[in-house]
């Protein structure tokens, strides 16, 4: 198969799809269950913002510069930073300087590693390997992230006597709080290793399969796979250390004093 | 050995308003004697307690220690010389003994083995049976575990031992006993005690010298249990009425 047979969807392809998510809607007002209105809501918005996102990175793969594509990735970690906000309660101190500077060097070390190294591809900008490549790493790790950030300031909350008893007893505020730390890294790493193991038996991944139906032979497209995988795997987890690393810090006075941060936002 | 001079503490409130939790506290915990700090719930006890060991510090005054000013001494090792019993004891995962080998792990140093000089000694000074210690130390009683903090501190040879409501999850005779250790150790090992409580009869026994603190002030201070007797503030009056009113309903039931 050449991989210009991709079939074209037109408008009438995706009003047929659209359907689908219609005939939802009227089961759900049928049987009087709800979440009718917010379906329609969330496949608005997911129109919307899919249609604005096409139509910039037609621009951006036209254009081709390097700015343009540097500054399309500062804008796709700045809204993960900002669906992260908007999704943990309980935030920890500092949360946006501290998940803010993960992001950008966690997702930004292995986004560049993995294109010079792995996918080796020239030039580096070339927006149509650094985008979606980037894209995929920095969504991943905004999930990772956001469950580090969170299982953290619950585990600081939760073993508060466990950690001023280890602080009486002479502990640095890093000491007390490794337990804590260390729960809330296993968090975040859980749904990334359950992927992995489900890969390829339960589940066939997207990207794998975006390639395989634009034409791309199944056995590079597995590799591909093999290896953004494993980008996302080091991105979620460097990304996540690099928050609790700081994180914690933030629980602390100089003098290893656990701050009374509470549930506070 | 520990004074206070003039110290006051305010906190900022869930509403953002700043509030003295702690004010005018002055008073000297000597070597060898235990001061004890009663008090109803609220009024300032264990805020007051926290400065010591500088799990929190004060917004006025200053606090000594031999002399020297706490803010002056490294934390790490200021919380070496002041140990601290809290009111739940928490137990860390694990067996007695790597309980009482936590302080030594925090500060990087060989751990005592279980029939070395460290262990018993401060097995017995807490009244720890030593068969305990390859026990699992969450599955032990609420008695026990108290005695395993207060093992678990005096292993790393305080110059001053802090108890914080130290007994008020245990029953009378547990809570009684535990006090006679208290008292023992403040005389035999040398220690300045404090002792933060709203329980009079704790206070009863284990008190060299006795401070009233209500609303964050003391209101009473004096040697020895005599003020129990004859309270001087209507505060401390009230207090004491309502407590041994509160004790005479108990009692039936208990």
């Amino acid at each position: 198969m050449d991989k210009q047979d991709i079939v074209p969807l037109e408008l009438i392809h995706l009003a047929w799809a659209y359907g689908l998510i219609l005939l939802t809607v009227a089961l759900s007002r049928l049987r009087g269950i709800g979440q009718g209105k917010q379906l329609l809501w969330a496949s608005f918005r997911m129109v919307v913002q899919l249609i604005a996102v096409g139509y910039l990175l037609h621009l951006v793969f036209a254009v081709r510069s390097p700015l343009l594509v540097l500054l399309m990735l500062l804008t796709m970690g700045a809204f993960s930073l900002q669906v992260m906000g908007a999704r943990i309660k309980r935030k920890m101190p500092h949360f946006y300087r501290v998940a803010g500077s993960s992001i950008l060097v966690g997702c930004g070390a292995v986004t560049f590693y993995f294109c010079l190294l792995v996918v080796e591809y020239t030039p580096w900008y070339d927006p149509r390997y650094l985008i979606p490549l980037a894209g995929m790493i920095i969504g991943n790790s905004m999930n990772g992230a956001s469950l580090a950030a969170e299982r953290l300031s619950s585990e600081m909350h939760d073993r508060r006597e466990e950690i001023e008893t280890a602080i009486c007893l002479g502990a640095t505020g890093r000491q007390a709080s490794e337990p804590a730390v260390r729960t809330a890294f296993r968090a975040c790493l859980i749904p990334t290793m359950n992927t992995m193991a489900a890969t390829g038996i339960v589940a066939l991944p997207g990207m794998m399969t975006g390639q395989i139906l634009s034409g791309t032979e199944p056995i590079i497209a597995v590799r591909y796979q093999i290896a953004i995988m494993c980008a996302i795997t080091g991105a979620v987890a460097i990304t996540s250390l690099l928050l609790l690393v700081q994180g914690y810090r933030h629980y602390f006075t100089a003098a290893h004093q656990l701050k009374d941060v509470g549930g506070s936002r | 050995m520990v004074r206070f001079e003039n110290v006051g503490k305010v906190r900022r409130n869930a509403e953002g308003k700043d509030a003295a939790v702690l004010s005018g506290i002055s008073f000297e915990a000597r070597q060898g004697e235990a001061t004890v700090i009663v008090g109803p719930s609220g009024g300032g006890k264990s805020s007051l307690i926290r400065l010591i060991n500088r799990l929190d510090d004060p917004t006025e005054g200053r606090i000594l220690l031999d002399g020297e000013e706490l803010a002056g001494i490294d934390p790490l090792e200021l919380r070496r010389r002041i140990g601290m019993v809290q009111q739940k004891p928490f137990m860390f995962e694990g067996t007695v003994l790597h309980n009482l080998q936590r302080p030594f792990f925090y500060r990087n140093a060989p751990l005592p083995a279980p029939g070395s000089a460290e262990v018993s000694r401060a097995l017995e000074s807490s009244r720890l049976p030593a068969e305990l210690l390859d026990r699992d130390a969450r599955t032990l009683s609420g008695g026990e575990q108290q005695r395993v903090s207060l093992a678990r501190v005096l292993i790393g040879r305080p110059q001053v031992l802090l108890l914080d409501e130290p007994t008020s999850a245990l029953d009378r005779p547990t809570s009684d006993r535990l006090a006679e250790t208290f008292r023992d150790i403040c005389r035999s090992e040398r220690l300045a005690v404090v002792l933060v409580t709203h329980d009079l009869r704790l206070s009863e026994k284990v008190a060299d010298r006795l401070i009233y603190l209500e609303g964050g002030r003391i209101l009473e201070e004096g040697a020895g249990t005599a003020m129990l007797l004859q309270p001087r503030s209507e505060e401390f009056r009230r207090f004491l009425e309502g407590t041994e009113k509160g004790e005479e309903e108990e009692r039936p039931h208990g």
